[in-house]
């Protein structure tokens, strides 16, 4: 028992360590700072909500947040619409070339972020490929000035940005899932719609969840992307903060702006599995009988 | 033809089908079929076609070419989902987010039934298969026997035309396979319904079937009942995959009024023979091991080989000639291992099968 114990001790303590100083103690000296203020050029560690308070209290950063937060939602819930047959034909039609076509889907995450903006530019600019296109077949006498720099170009960068990891996500509970549960449902009088609602649905929810949960986190933390491609729309919470850390100086404001996102990010997380715990897909997904 | 069987129609009728798969021909040219209330197993070693017209009959494989009637009306333009079958798949294929009550309750459901008649019906199956105590539990709480149960519950609650089984004891330890056997032979005469069950044991087949279908690459070797198909097997592949026959390879010289001579190695043997065997063809002596007795002045001579204990009795195998004969000896001691024995056996009971195993002098 007791070399049980020192064996846990031996594996579980560098890991301890490792979480404690690499993602809990970066995050604890920003909740540290948060509390403080700035004085000219100088934190001074003089504790108060004062930050908080303005945090709150201002129409514009409670507008940005809340912004990130509807950003991250719709993207993951368009990625999903996108991912479900990409990831149920990769899993359950393709056999010979699977390997290729999961490493095709990831090649764009090696490119870096700037390129595959600079890409998109190309593409949707005013003198871009997409333009070009529709004045050559006549579809359009002048570019679409709007094509670039709105939002809509934003969340159409973002959603191939991070279609990958939803696809990933649902494509591991696609693979789980034993074919003869479609043959039985079939076979028990099912058609297709009643398939897809009644078993794909809630034995996907643990893939569905995970990519979401991934695809939201990224697009919240994502401010290169909406700035380079959405122009004046592009401003994000982050850009925000990143702006308080940089020329404003101001790190215990931006620290507490940075803390009221993760706290509302993990209340919008801690919602979805709630909810969905209570419905029977929930309890499915997240495993309790 | 017992009387009155020509007159009616069969629950099920399948004529000339057949399966490919890009080069392979799974299924070559098999009629098959099954009246109300049998029992019928499909048995044949794996690849032989067995659950390919399983899933034929089910709707989850197309058919290459033959058709398929069910009470006398087309099948196949019908989708697996409005077939008056149900299958009972080898993996169980239990809704893994739903209660075993809730799985049962599927079929019904999706028909619309009032909810008290679901509910009576689906507590109605789970008594049947002795699982009324566990409609709250999720499929991933119960045994292999247990789901099993469950999926038996889920098919019958339907109440199909016929019962389709893909192998559904093959992941069952051997004790609770031998329980579920019993169970499903009591259930099949209970709900008067007809089981078709596909295997590759033949114990399984045995102990379940008022008719075996014996198949092998894609075609129907045999067809009886399981003492027909154990006794007087129709040709030399039957004889070897039920019993495990010893099979002596030779010519016929004779043959006349069910029964035929056959000049083998060890001189000629005359005994009852299976239709098809003629004058000038090839056939095989089947010789059972426990139909072979070890004693003196028998036809047969060899060398003991090697004993294998089985508790009830000893397998003895016996090099005769060119030959290995399995002997069953039910003496507490066995013939000592490399010494002279005798064999002898009743030719009455003995029986010549059609052909030669491929391979046979």
């Amino acid at each position: 028992m007791d070399g049980g114990r020192t064996f846990l001790a031996a594996t579980v303590g560098p890991v301890l360590v490792a979480l404690i100083v690499l993602c809990l103690a970066p995050l604890g000296v920003l909740l540290v700072v948060s509390f403080f203020r700035v004085d000219f050029v100088s934190i001074v560690p003089d504790p108060s909500l004062h930050n908080y308070a303005q945090v709150l209290s201002s129409g514009s950063y409670r507008y940005l947040i809340a912004k990130a937060l509807m950003s991250g939602a719709t993207i993951a819930a368009i990625t999903a619409v996108i991912a479900y047959p990409v990831a149920f034909f990769i899993a359950k039609r393709i056999r010979e070339v699977k390997a290729a076509l999961l490493t095709a889907l990831l090649i764009p995450l090696y490119t870096g972020d700037l390129v595959r903006i600079f890409a998109w530019r190309l593409i949707l600019g005013r003198e871009g490929v997409l333009n070009s296109f529709l004045i050559w077949t006549g579809a359009i006498d002048r570019p679409i000035e709007t094509l670039l720099f709105s939002p809509t170009a934003t969340t159409i960068v973002l959603v191939y940005n991070y279609l990958p990891f939803m696809v990933l996500g649902l494509w591991l509970s696609f693979e789980t899932l034993d074919d003869h549960l479609f043959e039985a449902a079939a076979d028990l009088g099912a058609g297709r719609t009643t398939i897809l609602l009644r078993l794909v649905l809630p034995l996907t929810a643990p893939g569905l969840v995970a990519g979401a949960l991934m695809v939201f986190a990224l697009v919240v933390g994502d401010f290169i992307t909406p700035q380079l491609i959405g122009g004046a729309s592009g401003v994000t919470v982050i850009s925000a903060i990143a702006d308080l850390f940089g020329a404003a100086f101001d790190w215990p404001l931006g620290s507490a702006i940075a803390w009221t996102l993760l706290v509302a990010m993990v209340g919008v997380v801690a919602a979805v599995v709630v909810i969905l715990g209570r419905t029977p897909w929930g309890s499915a997904a997240f495993g309790r009988g | 033809m017992a009387p009155g069987e020509g007159g009616q129609a069969p629950l099920l009728a399948g004529r000339g089908l057949h399966k490919r798969y890009g080069a392979v021909h799974a299924v070559r040219g098999v009629d098959i079929s099954l009246s109300t209330d049998r029992y019928v197993t499909l048995l044949g070693p794996s690849g032989c076609g067995k659950t390919t017209i399983l899933r034929m009959i089910g709707g989850f494989e197309t058919v290459t070419a033959g058709v398929i009637a069910l009470d006398g009306r087309p099948l196949l333009d019908t989708p697996p989902s409005r077939r008056p079958v149900n299958t009972v798949f080898q993996s169980y294929a239990l809704f893994p987010h739903l209660n075993v009550a809730d799985n049962v309750a599927f079929g019904l459901a999706l028909r619309r039934l009032p909810r008290d008649e679901i509910a009576r019906r689906v507590a109605e199956a789970l008594q049947m298969v002795r699982m009324d105590s566990m409609g709250a539990r999720r499929p991933r709480e119960l045994s292999g026997g247990q789901q099993q149960r469950v999926a038996l519950a889920r098919a019958i609650v339907n109440r199909p035309r016929l019962l389709l089984l893909d192998e559904p004891l093959s992941a069952l330890d051997r004790k609770m396979r031998k329980e579920m056997q019993i169970e499903l032979k009591d259930l099949q005469r209970r709900l008067g319904l007809a089981f078709l069950h596909v295997t590759h044991d033949q114990e399984e087949a045995f102990a379940l079937s008022d008719s075996i279908i014996v198949m092998n690459h894609g075609v129907i070797e045999q067809e009886g009942d399981p003492e027909t198909i154990y006794r007087r097997p129709s040709n030399a592949y039957v004889a070897d995959f039920i019993g495990g026959s010893n099979l002596v390879a030779g010519k016929v010289v004779a043959c006349a009024g069910g029964e035929a001579t056959l000049e083998t190695a060890f001189g000629p043997a005359r005994a009852p023979c299976a239709p098809g065997v003629a004058v000038g063809r090839r056939a095989s002596l089947c010789l059972r091991p426990e139909q072979l007795v070890i004693g003196v002045g028998g036809s047969l001579g060899g060398t003991v080989r090697h004993t294998v204990f089985q508790g009830a009795d000893w397998l003895v195998e016996v090099a005769a000639g060119s030959a290995a004969l399995r002997v069953r000896c039910p003496d507490e001691e066995p013939p000592a291992v490399g010494g002279a024995v005798s064999l002898r056996y009743d030719p009455a009971k003995a029986w010549i099968a059609d052909g030669a195993l491929a391979g046979d002098a």
